[in-house]
């Protein structure tokens, strides 16, 4: 057994024994996990590079805090709950079809900002207490949250891992519009459909509507819904119109939309309120620090490289199912940037453009798998569930679903890209 | 005091010590590099004298004037636009520290993004530092990023659109000084300091330039020259000079949809012909096995090896290593060549250059034969 692969399972050990039998937050158990692989790799505790990788996710762990500060201020002023009566009010009597419209609900934020967790923190927190109160189960409703998530970060406009793929390979960011439409609408739509069969029952509406939080439209009017416009609209003008609109950071965009949200609706306390979310983050934050380090030991011991060197090595005819792999790197993003940019390379000779789409949706997956499975976490804190893990669970069927989607797109990828004219990249 | 408290300041302080650690290699970084100028060196210069909002910011740095005296070209040398690809910052640094210029004027600028070299990446893994045995002792350098420091330029766009063309890549591209050509005065950080070196070229009225790279062995550009149209003869002949010794390198033609890069703004924006060389760093591979100085020196990796082998990619990689030796050994024989090449079609305006080592002799004698 090679030295990296007793690193990996030594590493995967103490992050299971951390979780399972100490009883350690998922956070302090990657982070024990990255100190258990930098000693098993002969690299002592390397406090600089810790610490390097843990401010990693800087940027994502800022957003987070906002963006959950920020959503609970506009729950407090009764704007989710107002949004989320209406759309279960209007589309009830098609149970299918308001399934599909609340997957693209929620996948909007992400298609716009290319961020999973964006979705998940904003339209998903909107559409959950609807689903709770149409009879989902707690453990459902968090699986498709999650899901529809992953779907908006792939959808266009805006892909990150496929910039970050196109980075790693010289390839700009253009033409992949109709690429990842396919990639992404047909499994969002297979998911929302798989889930309005198999988790939601008939229910009664009368019966639903008094399990929501009352709508509060008739005392503050359209002003109850400012900050919502603010933040969507914010971050659609800078991505479409970068030239006039100054570049505030999206951490920057969401303490605005907080803020804008004091006189729009019900009274709240900030104060309280920030502690809330900050509370309610935290976890998630302590994860990608943890997360952090992890992946910063798997490079310095040379396990990420063990990791993409071994996909190579899959026989000519698994070639198509080397992707398969890319979940498995627990984040989007590290997935993209570690086994996409080769896999893009042993898929060469089939359309670059099409191929990347169908590795970013696969690489997407990454954002719920373990050690992290962040998506997964939040879900789990924006229905109540403990064990996020459950939630993983619940969403194997969709997530093989998109693999089985990925695989035929690269498959077909030339056909595709017959369909596409202007999408293939000149080497 | 109750004992989630007791573990609460307990982790606090574990990471308040493991910060002060941390911080102490990370400020160890600010401190610049030392460099030994040849002593045909007539003026040390900053960045800053052609576009003055740079000046006392990180993105300010050296630039090193080697004038004859005699009319002739003025030829602009780059290294360190991406100050983890260490060849290209050597082989900068072999040139001021041995050139001799008898006709025209050379212009070398080591650490073209001065940023870059006080921070490293995250999740890169990299070392801070390297050493090579010069010939007066240790030389140590600076490993960085590949792009400006986010205390330089913070926080990144989710997506980062190109001024002036409106080409998206992704944010972290936004502090990529090679993606922000041609810059713009009232910019970024980064597009404030390609805007420096855009009016350097324009009122040295330099006629050409080169920025030194490196790249993963699986990118396909790897041991080339791009170009831009406007100088094919010159490349061309180069590169068949170069073949004539020996010397693989392949033309690239700077794709003209691709915009932000030297090869193509250089050329677009001002009258310089650009030239764009890259040799194969394994450090900056997704293969690369174990992260360390090694792999920046001997180029040497394990797993690239079994890349090769498995013949499932096509990467460009000698078996045998990649060592420093050969990356700062190819960009400054490519240097050389293109002058040749330049002086061949420009005779009235030609730069004579002279007492740089050869690719041979630094295989032979080594890099550090060639550091004051």
């Amino acid at each position: 057994m090679s030295l990296e692969l007793v690193i990996l399972f030594a590493m995967l050990a103490m992050f299971a024994l951390g979780v399972f039998a100490f009883k350690l937050p998922a956070g302090i158990s990657l982070m024990l996990a990255a100190v258990v692989g930098a000693l098993v790799g002969g690299e002592g505790i390397p406090v600089r590079h810790l610490v390097e990788g843990g401010f990693g996710f800087l940027e994502a762990i800022l957003i987070i805090a906002t963006a959950m500060i920020f959503m609970k201020v506009v729950s407090a002023t009764g704007a989710l709950g107002t949004i989320s009566y209406g759309m279960i009010k209007s589309l009830y009597r098609w149970p299918t079809l308001l399934m599909i419209v609340i997957v693209i609900f929620v996948m909007f934020p992400g298609m716009l900002t290319g961020l999973s967790s964006a979705c998940i923190l904003t339209t998903g927190a909107l559409v959950v207490p609807g689903l709770l109160a149409m009879g989902m189960s707690r453990l459902a409703v968090g699986s498709l949250i999650a899901m529809a998530a992953v779907f908006g970060e792939v959808a266009p406009p805006i892909c990150i891992p496929v910039m970050l793929i196109g980075g790693g390979v010289d390839m700009p960011y253009i033409g992949f519009g109709k690429p990842l439409f396919i990639a992404a609408f047909p499994a969002a739509i297979f998911t929302a459909v798989y889930y309005r069969i198999r988790y939601l029952d008939s229910f009664d509406i009368e019966q639903v509507l008094p399990r929501l939080n009352k709508p509060v439209y008739d005392r503050h009017g359209i002003k109850l819904f400012i900050p919502l416009v603010f933040v969507i609209g914010y971050l659609v003008l800078e991505q479409t119109l970068p030239q006039y609109m100054p570049h505030l950071g999206v951490p920057l965009i969401f303490m605005i939309g907080a803020l804008l949200g004091f006189g729009t609706g019900e009274k709240f306390d900030f104060l309280k309120v920030s502690r809330a979310a900050l509370r309610d983050a935290m976890p998630v934050m302590a994860i990608l620090v943890g997360v952090g380090m992890f992946l910063q030991i798997l490079t310095l011991t040379g396990v990420r490289g063990y990791l993409a060197t071994s996909a190579l090595y899959l026989p000519e005819e698994l070639k198509y199912l080397a992707a398969l792999i890319m979940p498995f790197f627990g984040s989007a993003y590290a997935s993209a940037s570690v086994i996409g940019v080769p896999l893009v390379y042993v898929f060469i000779g089939k359309n670059s453009i099409v191929i990347t789409a169908a590795l970013a949706l696969m690489a997407a997956m990454g954002d719920l798998m373990p050690p992290p499975s962040l998506l997964c976490a939040y879900a789990g804190q924006m229905v109540g569930e403990k064990n996020h893990f459950k939630i993983l669970r619940n969403s194997i069927i969709p997530i093989g679903a998109a693999m089985v989607i990925g695989v035929l797109i690269i498959l077909y990828a030339e056909e595709l890209a017959a369909l596409f004219s202007n999408t293939e990249w000149i080497w | 005091m109750q004992k989630h408290h007791i573990t609460a300041i307990i982790i606090l302080m574990v990471f308040g010590v493991m910060g002060a650690l941390a911080a102490s290699d990370f400020l160890a970084l600010m401190k610049p590099d030392v460099l030994h100028p040849a002593a045909t060196l007539t003026r040390t210069g900053w960045l800053s004298e052609y576009f003055d909002t740079i000046k006392d910011t990180g993105g300010d740095t050296r630039i090193y004037y080697f004038d004859s005296g005699e009319p002739g070209a003025t030829v602009l040398l780059l290294g360190g636009t991406h100050p983890n690809e260490p060849a290209a910052f050597v082989a900068a640094t072999v040139v001021l520290e041995n050139i001799k210029v008898t006709r025209g004027r050379v212009l070398v600028m080591p650490q073209a993004c001065a940023s870059g070299f006080t921070c490293t990446d995250p999740f890169e893994a990299y070392p801070q530092f390297y050493t090579i045995e010069g010939k007066s002792g240790p030389r140590k350098f600076r490993f960085g990023s590949r792009v400006s420091s986010p205390l330089d330029q913070w926080p990144d766009p989710l997506v980062y659109s190109h001024y002036p063309s409106g080409q998206q890549l992704s944010g972290f591209e936004t502090r990529n000084l090679n993606r922000s050509y041609p810059g713009r005065p009232d910019g970024t950080f980064s597009e404030q300091v390609a805007y420096a070196i855009v009016q350097l070229i324009k009122q040295e009225n330099v006629d050409v330039a080169f920025d030194l790279h490196e790249a993963a062995p699986e990118i396909p550009i790897i041991n080339a020259i791009v170009y831009h149209e406007k100088c094919e003869e010159v490349a061309l002949s180069a590169v068949l000079n170069l073949e004539m010794e020996g010397m693989r390198y392949s033309p690239e033609l700077s794709p003209a949809n691709f915009h932000g890069l030297s090869h193509r703004e250089w050329g677009d924006n001002t009258q310089v012909l650009p030239f764009l060389m890259e040799t194969s760093n394994i450090i900056q591979g997704r293969l690369r096995g174990r992260t360390n100085v090694a792999l920046i020196l001997e180029g040497n990796s394990i797993r690239y090896r079994e890349a090769l082998e498995s013949g499932a990619l096509r990467i460009d990689y000698d078996p045998n290593g990649q060592p420093l030796e050969m990356r700062v050994g190819r960009h400054i024989q490519g240097f050389i060549e293109i002058l040749n090449a330049y002086n061949e079609y420009y005779e009235d305006n030609m730069v004579l250059i002279g007492n740089l080592p050869t690719y041979p002799e630094i295989m032979e004698k080594g890099i550090g034969h060639y550091l004051n």
